[in-house]
């Protein structure tokens, strides 16, 4: 076991941080500071109608009120809101026809993140809206998707060109009152991803955003609201990775889901925002509320989670099965390493009759890092027959790191069947020796256990997403993995 | 200190406290600064409520503001043991009886004479000149643990209770068996110290019945010396107006063994909490219990398992049977500390609800800071198996009778567990009475 001790120890120096370069663009930002004006700024930067500066101002006034929640195993020096910039746009900002015209700078910086958007237009048959900061750059695939009715855009394009949607479906699944971070969302977010399916209609390609936070100081507050309308069908990919910063930056992101009867949403997302240097030093703290509603009778959400980075993680996508027959799935992988702390898990509200749930946790910890799943099932009173699964496991890499479980379940229905399970263990000799037995090599086993222990999860993936997690997986247990 | 209405039965007890302070055991010796400091932080702290994870399920502030319970009477004459069958469940064995009354020792109503040689057994009053008694009840202050904060209460009020050491190697010939009766309405704080001394056994049966308003504040200090065994059962039934919070703090050594099963089937709110943690290496902690309860009942098992040294084993295993409008709740944890190797820690809960109105709550928690350790928990919650059901009906067994079989073998599955033989009949008598009740 020599070997593993060693690599274990070498893991922090191995794991360089590879999207660690920021872009020199000159931006525009909002003063310093969150104040009312702060708010009135990023609206009218936006040509935003008056209703939703004052649902931004209901929600500023609201924050005030509240406190940052402290029940997450999570510690972290206390954030002063006031120190940070909380609207940031790239300067140049003239309406863009083709890609040729965005800034080279910009398209390079995609380019390392490993996002060829001129290629893509060809290839992959994914539709990208990237955000750099806070302002969309270029979307492309819009045509084909008009073709369908569907309508991919972001946020501010839709609170100009669908105001009755947005006004219909904004806040209703987490209300601006939700949580800390939420709230704080509902007053200050800038850019995001808004999605419409029509009825009936399967988007005809997985959709994807790639969100990255590149000026100095800024938080990013990005807000996304998916709607998919009856019988519809759409994947969705969210990809995060932010340049390498001595100080800490702030990502606060708000996901609303809804889908309407018969409707299926699958979200995904890989999640590699800078987790910090190997002293703890830098890195993002990511406070993000996702929740999806199936509002619909045999409606669908899913959501998948790869979640590598940030210093500190704070997240819980969820589902309320109000629907019928509805179900909601998580499945999620989870790896610290360094000096990162995760506290993450689900929520499933079972509200309607026949709904089912399944949750899949790994928790991967290695180095000095803390991984915590926290997890709730909760069965209304009047949701008969309902269904759960939970399964969340956790593998320890080296004696420094931590891993925890909190799982919540409560019930109000007898006719509820609801399991959960959970082990912790670090792999086992027997698993080693049996595969160095045959000739693989001690990190190679390693290896493939890991990727065992992970595949349940990494099977929910989209293709597109798989070969990138699973090659993050890789990267973020390196040298301990091989 | 506020004059809060919300805080009614917290500021009560200060009164209590006041009123009683100089009348208390060891009110002249080192116990009363402890008391002192105890109320002090119990009147910072107030009752535990739900906004604390700990209590998230179980509102002990708002139970005993309503109930607003006075302090229990001492009671003189003849008792009369109430008729249900857990009144007199464990008479049948060859044993020691120390009968508390309102939650004092009544000698005349006692049998345990005759202690084989090394064993000491008083009531709380006689024991607080000595250093191993002292050792036990200021363990609180050596350190803040979480949830105890609400053994402030008890350390400032304890009146009496039962006090036994054990000698090094000596093994107790018979179970001690401590019969609380609440006979007439109101509070008492009972604390009970064991000490088991290097390779030393014995068996502590506990009983509490009673047909009053009662609030039965109980903690249980226990340390067991290296390579020791302690069994240690808890029988609880008591009237639907009663609260029940009764607290298992226990220290183990090396290679001792703590078997411990608790019996849940009254009382209108229960709470049991149990803290366990290990001292030495190679040791071993079995915290299990059943619960079966009805109308509005409500009962918190309330587990912490903490293993601060390599190599030692644990496992909690809580089943329960709801009917009616009934609520249970699971809270357990095990920690294992950094350089805790070798650790191997399990939790189980499991529920039945056998009506549409009940309700469970279940939070299985894990804390690990060290790699090479098996731990496990698991969470079941659901309703009797229609396939079961139905396979039993197919041979031949009426409904009632096929569901008896059922509730009873799911209960079955952790009374098994429970330490000696006798006790385990004795339990399953207990439990299946319980279900003829709750089926007529």
């Amino acid at each position: 076991m020599a070997a593993v001790r060693e690599t274990v120890e070498t893991v922090g120096e191995v794991e360089k941080y590879k999207y660690g370069f920021f872009t020199d663009i000159e931006s525009e930002k909002a003063p310093l500071g969150l104040t009312e004006d702060t708010v009135r700024f990023i609206s009218a930067k936006k040509n935003e109608p008056a209703w939703l500066l004052e649902w931004r101002l209901a929600a500023f006034r609201r924050w005030l009120t509240m406190t940052e929640p402290t029940w997450a195993k999570v510690s972290y020096p206390p954030i002063d809101f006031q120190d940070a910039y909380y609207y940031s746009a790239p300067k140049q900002q003239a309406k863009l026809d083709s890609l040729d015209q965005v800034d080279p700078k910009l398209l390079e910086t995609y380019e390392k993140l490993g996002i060829p958007l001129t290629e893509q237009k060809m290839l992959a048959g994914v539709a990208v809206d990237a955000v750099f900061d806070s302002v969309s750059v270029v979307t492309t695939f819009k045509e084909k998707l008009a073709e369908a009715g569907v309508i991919f855009c972001p946020m501010s394009e839709a609170v100009a060109k669908h105001p009755e949607l947005v006004k219909k479906y904004l806040g209703s699944v987490v209300p601006t009152s939700d949580n800390f971070y939420a709230t704080l969302n509902s007053a200050v977010f800038s850019e995001g991803s808004f999605v419409y399916i029509p009825e009936g209609v399967r988007c005809p390609m997985e959709l994807s955003t790639y969100f990255r936070i590149n000026e100095k100081q800024t938080g990013q507050f990005e807000r996304t609201l998916i709607i998919a309308e009856k019988g519809s069908y759409v994947s969705y990919l969210e990809g995060c990775t932010a340049p390498q910063r001595d100080e800490n930056q702030l990502h606060a992101a708000v996901v609303e889901l809804v889908a309407l009867d018969d409707a299926e949403i699958k979200y995904s997302t890989v999640q590699n925002w800078f987790p910090g240097d190997e002293e703890g030093k830098g890195g993002v703290y990511n406070f993000v509320t996702k929740r999806g509603d199936c509002r619909g009778a045999n409606s669908k959400i899913s959501w998948t989670q790869v979640e590598t980075g940030s210093a500190i993680t704070w997240k819980y996508p969820s589902c309320i099965l109000r629907g019928d027959n509805s179900r909601g799935e998580f499945y999620s992988i989870a790896i610290s390493n360094g000096r990162q702390q995760v506290d993450s898990g689900t929520k499933m509200i079972h509200l309607g009759r026949n709904t089912t749930s399944r949750i899949i946790s790994k928790g991967i910890s290695a180095g000095k890092s803390s991984n915590t799943y926290r997890g709730l099932v909760s069965v209304h009173r009047k949701a008969e027959n309902v269904r759960n699964f939970t399964q969340c496991d956790s593998l320890l890499i080296g004696s420094k790191c931590s891993a925890h479980t909190v799982p919540y379940v409560e019930t109000k229905n007898p006719s509820a069947v609801l399991e959960h399970e959970a082990t912790t263990s670090k792999i086992s000799d027997d698993q080693l020796f049996y595969c160095m037995q045959r000739g693989i090599g001690e990190e190679e086993a390693v290896a493939l256990i890991v990727n065992g222990f992970c595949r349940d999860v990494l099977q929910q993936l989209p293709m597109e997403f798989a070969v990138e997690a699973q090659k993050l997986v890789g990267i973020s247990l390196e040298g301990s993995v091989g | 200190m506020s004059g809060n209405m919300a805080e009614k039965a917290a500021q009560n007890f200060v009164e209590a406290y006041e009123a009683a302070r100089t009348a208390l055991p060891g009110a002249d010796g080192w116990l009363a600064r402890r008391r002192a400091a105890a109320i002090e932080s119990f009147a910072g702290a107030g009752l535990p409520h739900r906004r604390l994870e700990e209590w998230k399920y179980t509102d002990l502030r708002q139970t005993l503001d309503k109930a607003g319970f006075a302090s229990a009477p001492e009671h003189m004459g003849a008792v009369v043991l109430p008729e249900a069958a857990a009144a007199s469940a464990f008479s049948t064995l060859d044993r020691y009886v120390l009968v508390f009354v309102n939650g004092r020792f009544r000698a005349d109503l006692s049998k345990a004479a005759r202690l084989p040689k090394g064993v000491e057994l008083h009531g709380l009053a006689d024991v607080l000149t000595e250093q191993w008694a002292k050792d036990l009840i200021e363990r609180r202050f050596d350190e803040a643990r979480q949830a105890e904060e609400i053994v402030d209460l008890n350390t400032a009020l304890m009146n009496d209770g039962m006090c036994l050491r054990i000698r090094k190697g000596v093994k107790l010939d018979k179970p001690v068996h401590l019969l609380f009766l609440a006979a007439d309405g109101g509070a008492s704080h009972t604390r009970n110290l064991i000490l088991l001394e290097e390779e030393a056994e014995g068996t502590v049966l506990e009983s509490h019945i009673g047909e009053a308003a009662s609030f039965a504040d109980i903690v249980t200090d226990v340390a067991l010396g290296d390579g020791a065994k302690l069994d240690h059962v808890k029988l609880q039934d008591e009237s639907a107006d009663a609260v029940h919070l009764a607290t298992l703090r226990g220290e183990i050594g090396a290679g001792a063994r703590l078997s411990s099963f608790t019996l849940t089937l009254g009382c209108g709110v229960s709470r049991g909490q149990s803290f366990i943690r290990f001292a030495g290496e190679g040791a071993e902690a079995h915290v299990n219990g059943a619960y079966a309860l009805r109308a509005k009942q409500h009962a918190d098992q309330f587990c912490v398992v903490d293993h601060a040294v390599p190599r030692c084993a644990s496992n909690t295993v809580f089943k329960g049977v709801l009917d009616g409008q009934s609520e249970g709740v699971f809270q357990g944890k095990v920690i294992v500390r950094p350089d805790a190797q070798k650790t191997d820690g399990r939790q189980m809960t499991q529920a039945l609800l056998l009506s549409r109105d009940a309700a469970m709550n279940a939070k299985p928690e894990l804390e690990i800071y060290a790699d090479d350790v098996q731990c496990a928990h698991g969470s079941t919650v659901g309703e009797l198996s229609k396939d079961a059901l139905f396979y039993l009906r197919s041979r031949g067994i009426p409904e009632a009778e096929a569901r008896r079989l059922l509730v009873l073998a799911f209960l079955d599955d952790v009374i098994t567990l429970a330490p000696h033989e006798e006790v385990r009949d004795i339990l399953r008598g207990l439990v299946s009475g319980w279900f003829e009740e709750a089926s007529t």
